[in-house]
């Protein structure tokens, strides 16, 4: 069975989750020692086929073959025994440990329990030979950069005896020169004979480093072709294709002129922002009118939340200046005064006075107090207005409360009900009620629908459709591409930390804009580029 | 979408055993439903009273303040070094407050700024507290100069001792506080979900520095009110004063996680584990047996909490 050609192969395997069909009957085969290639837009159900074949989920349906074998893993530590193990995305190292326990972790070298240092040394210098990857055994793993870390990953997933290794958005978080030498490793990995599936935003990657690529769209294969036979193009071309449910308000402007207020100053207005760290290596700009929807479109991992966070103040700044209409936002600090508070220009409390709002992308961990009632939830940022002498007025709270409740048409229990009994998609109904008080000029939504059911849905984009309407300027992060072109009056590309295409309505095409969130080929790191000038 | 019944009965579980167990302490002893019995026991509990009822804030912000053993303990030899030496029993009341207050705040700020668990920071003040306390009475009693230090606590008015008067009116003050105020919704955000707190717009450091001052503060007027109760003060390293506080917040229901509870199931968790204690002892029960079911009721009430967190997760 060993010398099988087959090494892996799914059989008609589905995987709902809620409400969302995430695999759809899908058939794949990855043949031994290749590098198989598995792309798709955000949500295609990309990750969830790695996560199925290495045991993290099991599948509702079809059958699962390693070596010809059927086989379904409860565990990831089932799929290791059959050899196959995943480096993700966000690496799962123990950080105050050195490199070598990392690699060795759950397979260490010992005797009646005792470490043997000799045999662990040994083991290491045996592996890193057998790999080519020079590291040493000894730092923390936590001490490393991000492509060194990586390394580790891969060293221990071949201290396992892996034999096929799903790699999931390896290179996202890669300089270029890092790039290189990921694909280098890739490649060696392949000539020992090691089986790669390769989940990856970078369609170039992919199609410089796969024997074969699959793509995916809505959780189904659409294809599964040699890696010569496709391009980028075709690549996007077989991901797009959904269809449009029409399901959308229409979308007029309904500003005085009907026109963006291109003359009036923003409502939002961002020059020059520029985040601390990693993300800092562009400088971004926008403005947001009045009225107007806005959309930004891009890949995970793109930059998208990043930005709306900083403009909120919910995430340090490094610089920038943001305005909203014609007030300055920020405080002009001094430079080194700025450097003493972290970078941080902005707060949201301050954002909020200014007629800021933000719904942000997890509405359970960054968005609601469960365990408190729709009304203290609601009313939470907005206490100010309803305070006299520090004491909370009832009355007051529940006049705001009601008119922003049935505004945003929460249904499903009382004021009173904690808000943890409501639906999913009450639930982010009731974040867009916490909004819908006046004074406010500015709403950005990040994943406004996520894990919401279609009725709710509709609901929430008629929310932001009259949001607009009412005069206010709308900012949307979204994954689903359809959803921003159907709502959007306008889309801004981002791809790795930067704007790089604009978009506007009636001119939104998928292929476009996946072309530009693509972007045909890894942008890396620029090197020369100084991330300040301080 | 309503809760069932069963978890609004679970809800105000406090509230029925309280009731219960007053009501059996009635019909089977004799000595229980007196004015003097009961007047005895709330006496008896105004000093941790008034420490718990401060502490549910800060339990609530999700922060847990072990230092209130220490305080009590230092703040009233604070305040009777400062009564010995100036002999006004006002200026020794303050004093001891403030101590509390300035102990409370360097907690609140280390756990805020330097973002140390907090169990850990007041564990480690509370040595420190713990040693201020040895050093300002020459480790030796001390004992107030003038009659008047015994009247903050001793004072009779309308039956009561001014000592339950104070901590009725800490209950009442910071049940007020957390169910009325924009500070209080503040504290219950801030323990409820941190992350979500901070994008509304509220300062969670600040909300986290003012609970632990507070906390500081109702505990140093807890430890002048014990030592005006007993006229005099002693140094010790003892640390069991926060577990009865720690354990009247818990068995009233509020949750060690964070964001939900309320100073009246303090104040009724209080009552519970006093009547409990009263009772064993008209029924002239071992005490070896009163730790073990008070041990065991401890556990109950944090094992409901954490069962009906579990059940909506």
């Amino acid at each position: 069975m060993a010398d099988s050609a087959t090494h892996v192969e799914l059989r008609g395997i589905s995987k709902r989750f809620g409400t969302t069909q995430a695999v759809d009957e899908a058939n794949l085969v990855v043949e031994r020692g290749s590098i198989h290639g598995l792309v798709g837009e955000n949500g295609a159900g990309k990750s969830t086929i790695g996560k199925i074949i290495s045991g993290v989920y099991s599948a509702d349906s079809g059958s699962l073959l390693v070596n010809g074998q059927p086989e379904s893993f409860r565990t990831p530590r089932q799929a290791f025994g059959a050899g196959i193990t995943t480096i993700a995305q966000e690496l799962s190292l123990l950080k105050d440990r050195s490199v070598a326990d990392n690699v060795f972790c759950g397979v260490e070298a010992s005797r009646l329990g005792f470490m043997s240092r000799r045999e662990t040394k040994r083991r290491f210098a045996e592996l890193t030979a057998g790999t080519g990857i020079r590291l040493d055994p000894a730092p923390k793993a936590g001490s490393l950069s991000v492509a060194e870390q990586q390394m580790v990953e891969i060293l221990r997933a071949a201290a396992r005896g892996a034999e096929f290794v799903i790699m999931d958005e390896p290179s996202a978080r890669l300089s270029g020169t890092e790039r290189d030498q990921l694909h280098r490793l890739l490649r060696e990995m392949q000539g020992r004979g090691t089986t790669v599936l390769l989940i990856s935003h970078f369609l170039q990657e992919v199609l410089d480093l796969s024997d074969t690529v699959t793509v995916m769209r809505d959780g189904r294969i659409v294809r599964t072709a040699d890696a010569c036979d496709e391009t980028t193009d075709s690549l996007i071309e077989a991901m797009i294709g959904r269809q449009l449910s029409g399901n959308y308000p229409p979308k007029a402007m309904r500003t005085r002129s009907g026109q963006p207020q291109q003359t009036e100053p923003p409502a939002l207005r961002v020059r020059g922002l520029r985040r601390p760290g990693l993300g800092a290596r562009y400088v971004l700009d926008l403005d947001v009118f009045s009225g107007e929807i806005v959309g930004l479109a891009g890949l995970v991992g793109a930059g998208r939340t990043e930005f709306v966070r900083a403009v909120y103040g919910a995430d340090p700044m490094a610089e920038g200046e943001i305005q909203i209409s014609g007030k300055p936002l920020t405080k002009p600090f001094s430079r080194p005064l700025r450097r003493v508070l972290g970078g941080n220009l902005l707060r949201p409390t301050r954002a909020i006075r200014f007629g800021l709002g933000l719904i942000p992308e997890s509405r359970r961990d960054q968005g609601l107090l469960p365990d408190r009632s729709l009304r203290e939830n609601v009313s939470l940022p907005h206490l100010k207005h309803t305070t006299k002498a520090g004491i909370v007025f009832r009355r007051a709270e529940r006049n705001l409360v009601v008119a922003a409740v049935d505004g945003a048409e929460v249904r499903g229990g009382g004021l009173e009900t904690p808000v943890h009994l409501f639906s999913g998609g009450n639930q982010q109904k009731s974040l867009f009620a916490r909004w819908m008080v006046t004074g406010l000029k500015v709403l950005i939504a990040d994943e406004p629908t996520r894990g919401v059911d279609v009725g709710s849905k509709r609901s929430i984009y008629d929310l932001i459709a009259s949001a607009a309407g009412r005069g206010l300027a709308v900012l949307i992060v979204s994954s689903e591409l359809e959803e921003l072109i159907g709502l959007c009056h306008r889309i801004v590309v981002m791809r790795d930390g930067q704007f790089v295409a604009e978009f506007t309505h009636p001119d939104l095409d998928e292929a476009d804009i996946l072309r530009q969130a693509f972007g045909g080929e890894p942008t890396p790191c620029p090197d020369g580029l100084k991330t300040s000038p301080q | 979408m309503n809760a069932t019944p069963f978890a609004a009965l679970a809800r105000y579980g406090i509230v029925w055993v309280t009731l219960a167990l007053f009501l059996v302490l009635a019909i089977t002893t004799d000595g229980f439903l007196t004015g003097p019995n009961l007047r005895n026991v709330l006496d008896q509990q105004a000093t941790l009273l008034i420490a718990a009822s401060v502490a549910t804030l800060t339990m609530i912000a999700g922060g847990f303040d072990v230092s209130i053993s220490a305080v009590a303990v230092a703040a009233p030899l604070v305040a009777l070094r400062i009564e010995n030496a100036t002999g006004s029993v006002i200026l020794a009341l303050l004093a001891g407050c403030a101590f509390g207050l300035l102990v409370g705040a360097v907690n609140g700020s280390v756990v805020s700024f330097a973002k140390i668990n907090s169990f850990i920071t007041t564990l480690a003040t509370s040595f420190i507290v713990f040693g201020i306390g040895f050093l300002v009475s020459d480790r030796s009693i001390m004992r107030p100069e003038s009659e008047a230090y015994r009247d903050i606590a001793r004072t009779r008015v309308a039956e009561l001792t001014t000592a339950t008067w104070i901590s009725l009116g800490v209950v009442a003050i910071a049940w007020i506080t957390l169910s009325a105020t924009r500070f209080g919704r503040h504290v219950y955000a801030t323990g409820g979900n941190i992350e979500a707190a901070k994008l509304a717009g509220i300062r969670t450091g600040r909300i986290i520095v003012l609970v632990f001052a507070l906390s500081g503060l109702a505990a140093g007027l807890a430890g002048v009110v014990a030592s005006s109760r007993s006229i005099s003060a002693t140094p010790s390293d003892d640390f069991s004063f926060v577990f009865g506080v720690i354990a009247a917040i818990v068995v009233g229901g509020t949750s060690i996680a964070g964001g939900n509870g309320a100073v009246w199931r303090t104040l009724l968790g209080a009552l519970f584990i006093a009547f409990m204690v009263n009772g064993f002892n008209l029924h002239q029960i071992d005490p070896i047996w009163q730790r073990i079911i008070q041990g065991v009721v401890i556990l109950v009430a944090v094992a409901a909490d954490a069962w009906s967190r579990n059940r909506r997760a």
